[in-house]
């Protein structure tokens, strides 16, 4: 026969054995600033390092190391000035070190689009959305990013605008470390379409294809 | 048995009451173990474990501000994403490219400054880690069109990252079997708000049938 004590044994035990559920409950929907327990370890740290891990037995604590000043890897001598200096026998040069195609066009526009448009915005203004905000802070340190359709920056060759989208200019900071070479001339081809397309004469714009123009 | 003099006392008897706690004992052990696996299976789940992590980072970064309001594209600071295995944090550099001119005097931004005077990187505390003997490559899936919301949620929208996948294998696997409703036209992996009208099951298929998009399954897709 079982007793009334032992029903509140059971009830008590039940109620009890909920509590762990609570706190399943709670793990699953609440944020947590700790790491998970690796209940089983498995082999999920291994010592091994990956990318942009720290490691102390250097001074600057990083697992991956630049290499040392000065090496060059194979095939990376980089002497081709045109390509990766925009400059052509001592002065900037005009042209491109490459093909200009649809293909470098599109891949340009994206690019500009990505690392450009924020300051210097989607047609080339210096009305992007970073300079509007920081516009707007008026912290007075902010100096308003070029117009990319002055007659100044128009008169610029494309050896140059490559050199500026490399290493910055004034307070505009260099991209060279994080857009790749070709990128960074497929930028500069977009941006002279982005120019010309601001600045053109009606004459430009091909005999068959004008009526359609000054219609709209 | 014993050998000191108590031994010559009554013996001890069980009372009669513990006879009523035989059904209970036998309802407890009888339930423990669907209890216990019950317990294990929920709290070792990935959906447990590794959903909401959010660590605190040395810097308060806010993804809302730069991705969400300002709208820059992931790829302006996560410029490896594309070309490499790994997305990577981006330099300092990347940092005060603009916070030498925006709020260069902010307390929060301290570290970041400190870093760029001292070299030595900050030290953000990853999210998103993967077991070792797990070769997930970004490069990859971003060229097949899968975008960064599929596994990482609405980065744009949170003012502290926190993960919302389990990152678990089954959750791979999920949709390695089945990736159709998770593609998009791969120009668009990076615009978190993107939507379509169009059936994500059907533009999925017709991307895989144009991009020859076959995720794999066996074992050495992701474990080498």
């Amino acid at each position: 026969m079982v007793r009334k004590w032992t029903i509140w044994i059971l009830i008590s035990l039940g109620v009890l054995s909920l509590l762990p559920f609570a706190l399943i409950a709670r793990a699953r929907t609440a944020r947590t600033a700790e790491p998970r327990i690796h209940v089983f370890p498995d082999m999920d740290n291994q010592g091994r390092y990956k990318s942009q891990q720290v490691n102390r037995l250097f001074a600057d604590t990083r697992a991956m190391r630049p290499p040392v000043e000065g090496t060059v890897a194979r095939g990376q001598l980089q002497e081709d000035d045109h390509l990766y200096r925009g400059v052509r026998s001592g002065e900037w040069a005009a042209g491109f070190p490459m093909k200009i195609d649809r293909e470098v066009m599109e891949r340009g526009r994206e690019r500009y689009d990505i690392h450009c448009s924020p300051c210097h915005g989607l047609a080339g203004y210096g009305d992007g959305i970073v300079a509007r905000r920081a516009d707007a802070l008026q912290e007075g340190t902010w100096v308003q990013p070029s117009s990319l359709h002055t007659d100044l920056v128009r008169s610029r060759p494309s050896g140059h605008i490559f050199n500026t989208i490399t290493n910055g200019i004034r307070n505009m900071p260099p991209y060279g470390f994080r857009v790749s070479v070709e990128d960074r001339w497929a930028v500069t081809a977009y941006v002279t379409a982005l120019q010309l397309s601001q600045n053109a004469a009606i004459e430009d714009v091909p005999e068959q294809q004008r009526a359609n123009v000054q219609e709209q | 048995m014993s050998t000191d003099n108590k031994s010559t006392e009554t013996p001890f008897v069980f009372p009669k009451w513990v006879d009523d706690l035989r059904p209970l004992v036998g309802i407890v052990l009888g339930l423990a173990p669907v209890y216990i696996i019950v317990l294990v299976w929920f709290g070792l789940s990935p959906k447990t474990q590794n959903i909401g992590y959010s660590p605190e980072q040395p810097v308060p970064f806010s993804h809302a501000v730069h991705a969400g309001e300002l709208g820059l594209d992931c790829r302006y600071c996560h410029n490896t994403v594309e070309i490499s295995a790994h997305a990577a944090v981006p330099p300092t550099a990347t940092c005060m490219g603009c916070h030498t001119a925006i709020k260069a005097t902010s307390e929060k931004l301290e570290p970041v400054r400190a870093s760029s005077e001292s070299g030595m990187p900050v030290r953000w505390i990853r999210v998103h880690d993967l077991p070792d003997y797990v070769y997930f490559d970004h490069s990859a899936h971003l060229t097949a069109g899968v975008s960064c919301v599929e596994c990482h949620g609405r980065v744009d929208r949170m003012e502290r990252v926190h993960q919302v996948s389990e990152l678990s294998m089954g959750w791979c696997l999920d949709c390695h079997r089945n990736p159709a409703p998770r593609l998009r036209p791969a120009e668009l992996v990076t615009r978190l708000d993107w939507a379509t009208e169009e059936d994500r099951e059907a533009l999925g298929a017709r991307l895989m049938e144009e991009n020859n998009i076959n995720p794999r399954t066996d074992c050495s897709t992701c474990h080498r």
